[in-house]
Formats: C-alpha cells, structure tokens, sequence
C-alpha cells in the first residue's frame, strides 16, 4: 500500500468557496484512472486533460490503477479548476514531487494538453477562499496570479505550466513571485459639471447617492437621462478594500474582469439593455447558475435604460432581489445566493413618443396610449423607486454655455458628509434606503410627520409612499447637516414623483 | 318575458315617460343593425297627426315587442337600474326640451339615459376641445368653467381626457356643476380613469352633476358614437366655447352641430404654433366671435336671453376673472417670488426648473414650497409644470 497524496483546492457554489481535498494513491488493478466524489463533466474529463499534460511535460503517467478521490464528496464539483491540484497529487503519489511540498499548499487552475496552466473562472474568490481555509501557498496559473495576489497574507506561486510546477514543488527552481493587479485610481469618470441645466434632476441624483434611494428618470430621448446616471458613479463614496474585492469577486466569478486588472475602488455601474432576460439580469444558467447583472452591480448602480420597453415579467423578477438585497437562485444540486445591494437608476420615456409635456414638440401618441404605457410603470417596481424625476430638454444656449452646476468633487463631498453624519446617528455605516422607518421616526419632528400624512392625503398619493418619503426627508435633512427632520424636508421629499396625467383635484 | 321588461322599465323611467314605451322602443332598437334613429326617420317621413307625443309616435312605430328582442332587452334595462340610471323618451317631461327642439326634422336621440342630477334647464355652456391638450388649454377651460359655473351656469362637455376633463373637474364643486355626456354606455368603463368608480365621474354625479348618454348601457365607444355625441353637448348647451383641436377635431365638428342648433359659437385664440390652435383660429377665421375670458361667455349668454341663477358676490357678469379678486382667498402658500412668476406666465404652466431660475430659489426650498401650494390647493401640477389653480387679481 503506497501512501496517500492529499491536495487542497477550494470549489466555488456561487461565491461561497469550499474546500476541497483532492486525495491521490495508486491501487492494485487493471492500470486506469477512477475519480470518485461527485465529479461533474468538466471535472471527470480532467482525467485525460492530466494525463496528457503530465506526458508532454515529459514525466511519467504510471501503468497502475489510480484512485482520486474528491472530499467531502458530497458537495458538486463543477469547473476545470481541479486539473492542477489532481495532476500535482498523482505526481507526488508516484513519487514524482516530494510529498512534503504538499504541505499548506493549495491548488486551482486548469490545464491544457500541451500542459500550459490556465486561469479558471472565479480565481479571486478562490483565493479569498483559500486563505480562508488556512492556505500558505496558491498554486495558480501565471495568468491569474495578479488577481489571487490581491488577497493578503498568502503565498501566491504563479506558474506558467506543470513542467514549472514540478520544478518549483522538487525546489530545483525558485518560486516566482507574483505582483499584486493593484488599485485603479478612484474619480476618472466623466464629471458632473459637463451637465447642463437640470437642478431637480441633479438634486434628485444628490439624495440618491447620498441615502442610497432607487431613482427614476423621466424624460424625452437626449434630455440628459443617461449622462446624469453615467455621472452618479463618481458621487458615491470609494469602495472599502474588501468591499472591493468582494465586487471583484463576482466580476471574476462571471468572468467579466481580466485578471490582471487593477482592484477598482470606484463602485459598479452595470447598464444592461432592456432586451436582457430575466435570467441575464438576475443571475442563473445552467450548473452552478451565473451572477446576473443585479449581482454584477453590487455596491454600485444598476442602470435601467427604457425602463418601460423592459417585458413586466423581467421586472417583476427583480423585486424580489431588490427588496432583500440579494439574489437566491435554486437548483437541484446547488443553493446560490448573490449579494445584490444596489442603487437602481431607471430611465424612461415619459410616453411612448417621449414628447409628452415637451413645450416644442407636440405628443403624437394618443391619450389612451399614454395612460396605459404609464399604467405600466405604477405597480410594486415603481413603490421602490423613492425619487422620480420629470426632465425637458435643456435649451439649447444652455448646452453651449458655460457649466451652471456643481462639479463631482463639490457634490460628492457632501454626499460624504451626509453618510457620515447617518453613520454617526446610527453607530455604524447604514444607507437611509435601507434603514427601517422605525429608526427613522424618533428622529423626525411630530409636524413633520402631520404635513407628511396630510400631503399624502391631499396629493391623492397612496399610504405606502409614507416610508419612501420618510426616508427621503431623512436624507434631505442629512444632507442639510440636520439632526431633525422638518416639515420643509418632508415636504421637498413629497415633490419627487412624476406628475399625474390626471390629478386627483 | 314583456311584462318583466315592462316592470324594469317602470324602474328606470324619469318623469313622464310610459314603462311600456320604452320598452317597445329598447326591444326595437336591441336588434343587430336597427338604430333608434330609424325610428326617428320614420316619423319625420310618414307623419301621423292623430299620435302627439314624439314618445307615442315611436312606441308605435317600433310596435309590440318580439319575444326574443324583450328578452335581450331586460338585461340591458336591467343593467341601467343596477348603475342608477334614469331614461327618459323624446318630448317626455323628463327629457331636455331644448334638445327635443324640432324633433323628428332635427337629429334627437331617442331617450336620453342619465345619472345624477342633469338640470336641463339650467343655462348652459359647453366647453369642448381635444383630448390632446396643451397645458395652455387645459388651463384655460378650467378657468372658464370655473367662472361660469361659479355664476350658476352649467358646464356641459365630453367625458374625454384633456379639455373636456379640465373643464369638469373646475366646474363640479361650484353652483352650476356640470355635465358629462358620454360616446358610450354607462355599463362601460370609458375612458377607465374617469369611469372607475369613485374617480372622475362618480364625484361628478357626488357633487350634483350629471352623467347622460344616449346609448344602451353596453355600447363601447367608436368614433361615430362619439361624433354624435356632440350634437347633444351643443344641444344642451346655451353657448358653445372650442379651446383647443387640430385641423380635423372633433370640436370642429361639435361648432357645425352647434350652429346647426342655432347656438352661440366662441373660441379661444391659441399659440399660433401650437396644432391644437387650427381648430379655433379656424372658426375665428370664419368669423366666430373670439371668447377671451369668462366674461365673453357671460356676455353671450346674456344676449341669448338666458337669466343668471346664482349671482356672484359682486354682481358683475364675471367682470373680474374669477378667485382672489371675487372673494379673496388664503394668504398665499408660496413664496413671493414664485408666486409673482407664475402669475406672470399665467394661464400658461411653468416648469420647476424656470422657476428656480426665474424667481431665484434654491432647488429644496422651492420643492417645498410648491408641495406646500399643491397641498393647499393654490398650484396645480401637470405635465406641462405649474401653474396658479385661479387667475391672479390684476397686480398681485
Ligand atoms: N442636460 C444636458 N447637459 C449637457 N449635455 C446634454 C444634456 N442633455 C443632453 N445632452 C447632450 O445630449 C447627449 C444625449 O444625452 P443622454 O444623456 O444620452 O440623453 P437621454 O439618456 O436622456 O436620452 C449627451 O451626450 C449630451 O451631449
Ligand atoms: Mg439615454
């Protein structure tokens, strides 16, 4: 009986890295290669990947009966990411790399016949994951390497295929170091200056950046919708470095970061057309289902451009995720959850022509059509957005004249300032968005709260705008370095919403 | 089966109007392509002497009911009943006279069906325009109904969005209330955001106004229905007042039904630019005297002899546009500035953003601000902007 080889590699469901031991040995039987432990395709045809790779690299595929063994076996294995740790197991269970150079030692990556070693999807929270579960070493693909060096206190060893690895595992040749992706720069972006007119709208963009409330933004085609949401993403404060990293986590996850991209620290802004599907949009796919768009725009802006031409179905699948701030996705075989905190930024037509109250342009659309093409936006998706907005186009002298608002820098500091000020009140970091109105209350005036259920009342707006205004008011009086909510903060939080075809009174 | 119909008629009937009439009249006219007004063309072309009641002479003319057109016709009596209508036949003492006026020679629907309080005798305007309305027009014909109807004169107009909804809305809480006349019947939810109960012509009807059309109950609304309909708007009215319409509207349609009626015709002069403007500069063109304010229709009304109910405080014709001056109101909500702008620009709306530059306010100040105004009823929000619900006195 020869002696077991064990090496440690982490598999992904979804975000959540889980270790896993890749055990080696030889057997008595026919000469072959059996993998046990819940191998899924990818990972069964690892098999004849290694043994490929393991010939062309000039070293030895034994003529025994080899037994692998995937642990815990009861958790799926899905990827190419278990080449590298199996080919690195059968070496040392043939005696052909010291076993001891296991030791601490993790693996991920995938092979190539000609045995050149190659990133798997997701090596950023590998590496997290592994450092998690008590790593020293990470052996990863060269390609990879900047990215799993972003994570401290490990020992990332990028190779460049299984020859190298196996010189570095005999120590005949020193480990290379691999250099950090390093952190872009925050505050590249497009400025806030370069907007024209406009001052609800930028106000509008000011209390959602600052209390992390959804926005809607109504307005004709080239009225500024667009260039508003591009600029709202240098007005939200830099990302934290493990807030950073947890983004670029999903971003490698869904294979939409190149690996040796630096960590940016300026949060998402994810813009999907309003032709994706649900499943694009929330996640999901086939195997261990993908993150989605709401997920890829984590701790940043979710852009709905044509919120109205996006199919109600579509919308309806992202309440959900938006109210709990993540995206749970079932499968047979896997429980998937991905964070989804985001801000979300709709835009839209104000009626199926965009004219509709346009001083210039006559509305062509029949009045019935515009009542249904609104009657689309009321509904539960709308009850989220806690800031709408109607826009015009900006006169064109304005266009061409000198800026006549705020740039990011100004703007953003007082965002900075509000969030720090609601930090304060509540002890530690919380969107006004997202904090329950119960908390909000105590630090609201009693006649602010009457002229609040008056307004309502007399508006003809429904009871459930309560909250969303409250809040609102709540950010408004943050952003005025306020303690107390006033009647005046309620009552500018009462004035975003799109006006009523038809008014109550 | 005709004894049941009968005795759902003598449910619904307004005053003078035989059960057994209409139901004669409805089991005739529930049959597929046979319209009531063949009933009409019928009396005009043969006419009999011996029968003096228009109602009478269509009861006998349709004839005694088939079994199966009584059976299709309960339910549709039925279905009036259930909505709290009340009909009335041509020439009965409940229906209008003044849109029975020349019956069979002139186009009068047979019956009229109606909610609420209709007040046919009360002087009347109608105020019609389209549904496509600028926020100049609406403003406008709500600032004429306004004044009218605060002098005891009932505003009549379609149940459509846009002008016709501008002028009920500002006329329903005041003396003369108003009237909707609709291109469909009453069991039809149309158009849906006024019809739906409790919105628009539910507090018509709350406020004694009145719903009528001369449909049965579930006639969907087409364009040739909707065009008759405003032969009776200009029937029920004294004076007929276009605001807005493009080239081809209906209101031009409406202002031909009018003058065919004999009624007084005015229109409002628009932005030369704007579509809606065709309509009325068209009639102006043709010589239709121009309605500058509610004084003009006051003024027409008193030259067609009609009396005024309910006098206003101060007794002019609607010398003053109507609110602050008439009788003054709150203090302002707004402040000065802002206020001063929108009187300015006054019927027209004017976007926040014109605001906050014009009157010079920071963008929260003057968000509340204008929340305050629209709660307290001083400004009114469309998609055009704001503007004052009420002209502004001269020099305030
Ligand atoms: N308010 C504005 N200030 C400056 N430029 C504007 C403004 N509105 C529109 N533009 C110009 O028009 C272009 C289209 O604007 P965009 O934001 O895409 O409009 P929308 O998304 O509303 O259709 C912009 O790239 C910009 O050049
Ligand atoms: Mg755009």
């Amino acid at each position: 009986m020869t002696a077991v080889a064990v090496v440690r590699s982490i598999a992904l469901v979804g975000l959540e890295p889980h270790p896993v031991r890749v055990e080696c040995t030889r057997a008595s039987g026919l000469p072959g290669l059996r993998l046990v432990g819940l191998p899924d395709t990818a990972v069964r045809e690892a098999g004849d990947r290694v043994r490929t790779a393991i010939q062309r690299a000039g070293l030895t595929w034994p003529q025994d009966r080899l037994v692998v063994n995937l642990a815990p076996a009861d958790l799926p294995k899905v990827g190419t990411g278990f080449d590298l740790p199996l080919a690195v197991g059968l070496l040392a269970a043939t005696g052909q790399v010291p076993v001891g150079s296991l030791a601490g030692l993790f693996a991920v990556g995938e092979l190539g016949l000609d045995g050149r070693a190659r990133p798997a999807t997701g090596s950023l929270p590998a590496a997290a994951g592994a450092r998690a579960h008590g790593a020293r070493r990470l052996l990863v693909p060269s390609a990879a390497a900047s990215e799993a060096a972003l994570i401290d206190g490990l020992e990332v060893v990028p190779v460049d295929d299984l020859a190298e690895t196996v010189a570095v595992l005999r120590g005949e040749r020193p480990a290379r170091r691999a250099a950090p992706a390093g952190v872009a720069p925050a505050g590249t972006g497009p400025d806030l200056a370069e907007v024209r007119g406009q001052p609800v709208a930028r106000r509008a963009v000011e209390l959602a950046a600052a209390g992390g409330h959804h926005l809607l933004l109504s307005g004709p085609p080239g009225c500024g919708k667009t260039m508003l949401a591009h600029r709202m993403r240098g007005l939200l404060p830099p990302l934290a470095v493990d807030e950073a990293l947890e983004v670029a986590a999903i971003h490698s996850l869904a294979g939409e970061r190149a690996p040796d991209q630096p960590l940016d620290l300026e949060p998402p802004l994810r813009e999907p057309h309003h032709t994706a599907s649900a499943a694009a949009l929330v996640g999901g796919g086939s195997g261990i289902p993908r993150p989605g768009e709401l997920s890829l725009a984590h701790r940043g802006i979710l852009l709905l451009d044509e919120l109205l031409e996006t199919p109600r179905w579509v919308l309806d699948a992202l309440r959900q995720p938006l109210e709990r701030g993540s995206v749970v996705i079932t499968r047979a075989r896997a429980r998937v959850v991905y964070p989804a905190r985001v801000l979300l930024v709709a835009a839209t037509n104000p009626c199926p022509c965009g004219h509709l109250g346009d001083p210039l342009r006559a509305c062509a659309c029949r009045p019935d059509r515009v009542e249904r093409y609104r009657s689309r936006l009321s509904g539960p998706l709308l009850d989220r957005l806690d800031l709408q907005v109607d826009l015009r186009p900006v006169d064109r002298r304005h266009l061409l004249g000198p800026p006549d608002g705020e740039g990011t820098a100004t703007v953003a500091a007082r965002v900075l300032a509000a969030r720090q000020l609601a930090a304060e009140r509540w002890g530690r970091p919380a969107l006004v968005a997202t904090t329950p109105t119960a908390r909000i209350r105590p630090t609201v005036r009693p006649a602010a709260l009457r002229a609040l259920a008056d307004g309502l009342e007399r508006l003809g707006r429904s009871a459930r705008a309560f909250d969303r205004c409250l809040r609102v008011a709540r950010t408004a009086a943050d952003l005025a370095g306020s303690e107390l909510v006033t009647t005046e903060h309620v009552e500018e939080a009462l004035a975003y919403r799109l006006p009523s075809l038809e008014p109550a009174r | 089966m005709s004894d049941r119909l009968v005795a759902a008629c003598g449910e619904v009937v307004g005053s003078g109007t035989d059960p057994g009439a209409l139901a004669r009249v409805v089991s005739w006219s529930v049959r597929p392509r046979r319209s009531p007004d063949a009933l009409r063309r019928a009396a005009r072309d043969h006419p009999d002497d011996t029968v003096a009641a228009p109602s009478a002479r269509l009861a006998t003319l349709a004839g005694p009911p088939r079994d199966d057109d009584a059976g299709a016709a309960l339910p549709l009596v039925r279905a009036w009943a259930d909505a709290g209508v009340r009909v009335a036949l041509v020439g009965d003492p409940g229906y209008p006279p003044r849109v029975a006026e020349g019956w069979p020679e002139v186009d009068a629907p047979a019956w009229l069906a109606w909610r609420g309080h209709p007040d046919w005798q009360a002087p009347a305007v109608a105020i019609v325009g389209a549904r496509r309305a600028s926020g100049y027009g609406t403003a406008v014909a709500a600032w004429l109904a306004d004044a009218v109807a605060r002098a005891g004169v009932r505003v009549v107009s379609g149940g459509a969005l846009g002008i016709d909804a501008a002028a009920h809305r500002a006329a329903l809480e005041q003396p003369g209330g108003t009237t909707v006349v609709l291109g469909c019947g009453h069991a039809v939810a149309y158009p849906r955001p006024h019809a739906t109960p409790g919105r628009l012509f539910d507090r018509i009807v709350a406020h004694g106004g009145a719903v009528v059309s001369e449909a049965l109950p579930h006639q969907p609304p087409r364009a040739g229905p909707v065009r008759a309909r405003n032969r009776i708007v200009a029937a029920l009215a004294d004076v007929v007042v276009v605001v807005e319409g493009g080239a081809r509207s209906g209101s031009l349609l409406t202002a031909g039904a009018s003058a065919e009626r004999g009624r007084t015709v005015l229109a409002v002069p628009g932005d030369v630019r704007a579509t809606g403007s065709a309509a009325p500069h068209r009639l102006l063109a043709e010589g239709v005297a121009p309605c500058t304010g509610p004084d003009d229709l006051l003024a027409a009304l008193a030259a067609v002899g009609v009396p005024r109910r309910h006098p206003d405080g101060d007794g002019t014709a609607g010398g003053a546009p109507p609110g602050v001056a008439a009788a003054p109101g709150p203090p302002s909500t707004l402040p000065p500035a802002a206020r001063a702008v929108l009187a300015r620009h006054w019927p027209r709306p004017v976007r926040l953003e014109d605001l906050a530059i014009e009157a010079a306010l920071p963008i929260p100040t003057l968000l509340a601000a204008t929340t305050r105004a629209a709660v307290a009823g001083e400004v009114v929000e469309t998609v055009e902007g704001l503007r004052l619900r009420r002209a502004p006195a001269p020099g305030r």
